[in-house]
């Protein structure tokens, strides 16, 4: 089974990746002209080192989720653990999420330490196909380590944000006298926090394309995916509003987020479902040249 | 992990790049001393059946890589004795199922099968090897799992329909360990659970 590996794709993540990587050495540049950066790195360090540990936790917390025993849910168990297989992970935890909007989420720090889990809509809603494909995009979402990956991309931005928010509070440093120097980091952090916060979503938007492609590289079945991200997105806008509204900060791992009309596509953590599809379309095509 | 591992999760192609990889026959063929000692030592004698089980692909290619496959292993038939028969199980994974009684050539079919998989271009897509082991004293099963993407094997030792007897598991490992390769990850114990109360997890 070969497709062609997207060039394109890895390209763009790349470069990404090495503009936020810039950008965050410019803004610690500056910013340790200005203010003692010692503490607020500590403080933030701790901070995000908890987020990591507990992501997992809160994230299954805040949806209601809990894990499931394999005499609960056999089939569900026993496809994680063969798609698991296929792509030499270990298996992971199973959690499902007692709520109709379809869709699915993994988190974890680590391989060895991650939970899927799938909403009871889902269930109903994807034929066997369907779902193998969508656990498959979530196993390869853990394969390549998005949690992490992602705390690590935005800790900066979040000491930036916290700077914009409460540099006023920090006024010390060695520039006690000319609040000035208060100021310009301030302004410098709000830069780097928007110029991040875009950069940021672009990278999730790319890194979801890579679990799309790692998903049917699992399942060997592009199609299953696409029809799979057709029914949810589909089955999305008919679910009552209240719902969405409740989960809408889950957005970041759910593997389609809740539709909203105000946030442009730039800040949206995942691409378009048609954009997605049409790419697995192209992954389907390839196999059978 | 390695570094190079890292870095290509980093990348996010860790997913892409293993789901893909050729499988690892290399040390398959351990299994063809190891039946004597699973007997000699552990009272566990062959129930004189394998299974490949691999997952498919939505490709004609694959349907023709599978169809090969049967035509080989049919040649084969004539001169091991070896039977096969060809299933997809209730997860919809396929199974190819070997019947024989000596437990050589069961083992040579099975790799036998699986060369053909790796040479046609699927190899990526080969799961497990399984061969199963009966005690006549308890009845108890046993099997011994190749993982194609490990390259090694583990033991699995059914009880129920989800449950596994750990504690045979760990004798299993510590008897054959270095006789077999086995995967010192137990986390990478997959079980693979027979559809049916005391069936085999290839039918």
């Amino acid at each position: 089974m070969e497709w062609k590996p997207d060039w394109g794709l890895r390209g763009r993540m790349v470069l990404t990746m090495f503009l936020l990587f810039a950008l965050y050495i410019v803004f610690i540049g500056i910013l340790s002209q200005y203010m003692g950066l010692f503490g607020v790195v500590v403080v933030m360090g701790l901070f995000s080192l908890g987020q990591f540990f507990f992501s997992d936790r809160l994230a299954l917390y805040s949806m209601g989720a809990s894990a499931v025993e394999e005499d609960e849910y056999p089939k569900l168990h026993a496809t994680v653990g063969r798609l698991s297989q296929q792509a030499d992970l270990p298996k992971p935890t199973v959690a499902v999420a007692d709520t109709r909007v379809p869709n699915a989420f993994a988190t974890g720090r680590s391989p060895k330490n991650s939970t899927v889990c799938v909403t009871q809509g889902l269930l109903q809603t994807l034929d066997e196909d369907e779902l193998e494909g969508v656990l498959a995009h979530e196993l390869a979402h853990i394969k390549n380590r998005d949690v992490m990956v992602m705390t690590i991309a935005s800790f900066l931005s979040t000491i930036a944000f916290l700077i914009v928010r409460w540099g006023w509070l920090f006024g010390g440093g060695r520039n006690r006298q000319g609040g000035g120097g208060m100021i310009v980091a301030i302004l410098v952090s709000l830069v780097v926090w928007i110029v991040s916060f875009v950069l940021i979503r672009t990278l999730s938007r790319y890194r979801e394309y890579s679990a799309d492609r790692g998903g049917a590289a699992i399942t060997g079945n592009p199609s299953a995916l696409a029809s799979a991200l057709l029914t949810i997105s589909g089955r999305m806008d008919r679910v009552p509003k209240e719902d969405l509204r409740e989960q809408s900060e889950m957005n970041a791992f759910f593997v389609i987020p809740i539709k909203s009309d105000f946030v442009g596509r730039i800040f949206s953590t995942h691409p378009p479902t048609e954009k997605r599809v049409e790419r697995l379309r192209e992954m389907a095509g390839e196999m059978e040249r | 992990m390695g570094l190079f591992d890292s870095i290509r999760s980093v990348f996010g192609l860790s997913a892409e790049a293993d789901a893909t990889r050729e499988a690892d026959p290399e040390d398959l063929f351990g299994m063809s001393t190891a039946y004597v000692t699973m007997e000699a030592d552990l009272e566990f004698v062959p129930v004189g059946a394998a299974a490949l089980c691999f997952s498919s692909v939505d490709s004609t290619d694959f349907a023709a890589a599978v169809d090969e496959v049967e035509t080989i292993l049919h040649v084969g038939e004539e001169d091991t004795g070896t039977t096969f028969g060809r299933h997809e199980d209730d997860h919809g994974y396929h199974w190819v199922v070997l019947e024989d009684s000596d437990p050589e050539d069961l083992v040579t079919s099975v790799h036998f099968a699986a060369d053909t998989f790796v040479e046609e271009g699927f190899g990526s897509r080969l799961l497990a090897a399984v061969f199963g082991f009966e005690r006549p004293r308890d009845g108890a099963r046993a099997y011994w799992i190749y993982s194609f993407r490990r390259g090694a094997y583990y033991p699995f030792a059914p009880t129920g329909r989800h449950e596994r007897d750990n504690r045979l598991e760990f004798k299993l490992q510590s008897v054959l360990d270095g006789e077999l390769d086995v995967d010192g990850d137990e986390s990478y114990w997959y079980p693979l659970w027979p559809d049916g109360a005391d069936g085999h997890p290839w039918e």
